[in-house]
């Protein structure tokens, strides 16, 4: 771990570049250009606020604020992983040519993302203004469920772009296992729906602490409990510990299979 | 700056050439399940037990035919690889780039192109932005330098690429059949810069075809023949017995023709 943040330390300023090229391709060639990085998760929202205001209602209440706590940074995982998946196979030609260390590609792509979901943030604030929601005190507490997040999307990127060097069905599974996790994570719904009995195999889900810290700050108005926060960073932890011990484990011999 | 800058000590670079590799899962799991497809796969041996060493400041010419193993070489110097046995020592600082242009993105402009490229070759922001002038003068690129490289022709391209490379200042710099790049004009630069390398005392290793750059630049020559180094001589010795070789190793791949 602690080469890990050496290496990140070492490589900032190529990782930076790189992802920085991932959004400048991702919005070149389109007339309004990075202000798509805002009114993309503007638009979304707003038709699920129409959606869920007037056509279907629900007996939570801001429906549509409740759902956005935690489809933003879902939305933000999911990203991530689709492309992080591809992050070291899609980088073949420069891993065959040239002696970089992999981990970079990884880190880039979850860092455009990074900065995707940050200025998605924006819109919401917005959009919880306009609804007059109350924005609260507590989305100064975001940070903390962020660094959760960050770290567990990192570690799931390493472990999927790591399988996928030698699998590449990888890849293709993937958007299958995200649109499961998405309906077994408490997103469109909360744990209070669900029966009793069936609770303890959705708390076995880590995405469920991961996420649990953005919808209290930005929809209750609540602070965590030590505890969550506690859970949220071990499993961010732990995702990465794995993630980054099979990517490096396996990283020397990328170069043979991509 | 005397004393070794490159030094291989038996070094072995095996690959695993795969028949019929799983690559998917359906594949692995069939596979287990009848036991009867299974992967097959033979060690090929890219570079069998090479040893040699070069000391600061020389120019060492690699040649040898197509598949012999030298652009493996320039990988394991270059840290892509890493061989499978034996050690390889380099001293001093490597631009540890095989192929002009790798990691050039065609929808970025030349020189968002530029500042990662070199970042690759490990120069830090501060040193690209220092430099960049100099490399787009020396790429003769003119105002297209703020268009997507996609715009550019093959030989503006290379030449970006080529000034890159060649800006980052390493103390052993790796050639791999890059001169043959641009117009007769731009190959003059090339040859030009390669020069001024080696008369600041860097360590240049090439690899090419021709015997006339070859006798230009260097003044050793490793001569390879599959994976094998046969020769390491002065670049008319290693010539003539590539010549020789060529002419003896030809008639073997074509079948003898009764009668003559």
């Amino acid at each position: 771990m602690f080469q890990f943040c050496a290496d990140l330390y070492r490589y900032r300023e190529l990782i930076w570049a790189l992802a920085l090229k991932e959004l400048r391709v991702r919005y070149k060639r389109s007339v309004l250009g990075f202000l798509w990085a805002l009114l993309n998760p503007l638009l979304m929202m707003i038709i699920l606020t129409l959606v869920f205001g007037t056509l279907m209602r629900f007996s939570i209440d801001h429906y549509a604020i409740f759902l956005l706590s935690m489809l933003l940074p879902w939305t933000f995982f999911s990203q991530s992983l689709a492309y992080g998946v591809e992050s070291v196979v899609g980088n073949a030609q420069l891993l065959k040519k040239v002696r970089v260390a992999t981990l970079v590609f990884p880190v880039a792509a979850v860092l455009a993302n990074v900065i995707n979901f940050l200025l998605s943030l924006l819109p919401l604030a917005l959009l919880i203004v306009l609804l007059r929601f109350p924005l609260h005190w507590t989305w100064v507490y975001l940070p903390v469920p962020m660094l959760g997040l960050f770290l567990f999307t990192l570690g799931t990127c390493f472990l999927f772009a790591t399988v996928n060097v030698f699998f590449r069905d990888v890849s293709h599974i993937v958007q299958i296992i995200l649109s499961a996790w998405f309906y077994v994570s408490p997103i469109i719904y909360s744990l209070d729906f669900i029966p009793q009995k069936y609770r303890f195999f959705f708390r076995l889900n880590p995405m469920l602490y991961v996420l649990n810290g953005f919808r209290l700050s930005i929809y209750y108005g609540l602070l965590p409990s030590v505890q969550s926060v506690a859970m949220s960073l071990a499993c961010g932890m732990g995702a990465l510990v794995i993630g980054f011990g099979l990517f490096r484990r396996y990283q020397d011999s990328f170069v043979y299979y991509v | 700056m005397n004393g070794i800058a490159l030094q291989f000590v038996d070094v072995v670079q095996r690959f695993r050439v795969i028949h019929e590799r799983p690559d998917t899962l359906r594949e692995v799991f069939s596979g287990l399940h009848r036991g009867a497809k299974r992967t097959t796969y033979h060690d090929f041996e890219a570079v069998k037990h090479v040893s040699f060493q070069i000391p600061h400041g020389a120019t060492v010419g690699i040649i040898g035919r197509n598949g012999s193993g030298k652009s493996t070489i320039l990988k394991i110097i270059a840290g892509v690889y890493k061989p499978s046995s034996g050690q390889v020592h380099v001293f001093g600082s490597i631009a540890p780039l095989i192929e002009l242009g790798a990691g050039f993105h065609h929808e970025l402009t030349g020189r968002e192109n530029i500042l990662i490229n070199g970042l690759l070759l490990g120069l830090s922001k501060r040193q690209i932005r220092d430099l960049e002038q100099q490399i787009i003068d020396f790429a003769e690129i003119g105002e297209f330098i703020d268009a997507p490289v996609k715009q550019y022709s093959s030989g503006m391209y290379m030449r970006v690429a080529f000034a890159v490379a060649t800006a980052v200042d390493p103390d052993i710099l790796l050639v791999d059949e890059i001169l043959a790049v641009g117009d007769a004009g731009f190959r003059a630069k090339c040859s030009e810069r390669i020069a001024s390398f080696h008369e600041r005392g860097k360590t240049i290793v090439l690899v090419s075809h021709d015997s006339s750059q070859i006798r230009e630049f260097c003044d050793r020559v490793l001569l390879l023949h599959n994976g094998e180094l046969i020769t390491d001589a002065t670049p008319d010795e290693a010539l003539a017995r590539y010549d020789e070789l060529i002419g003896h190793s030809q008639p073997q791949t074509v079948p003898a023709i009764p009668g003559r």
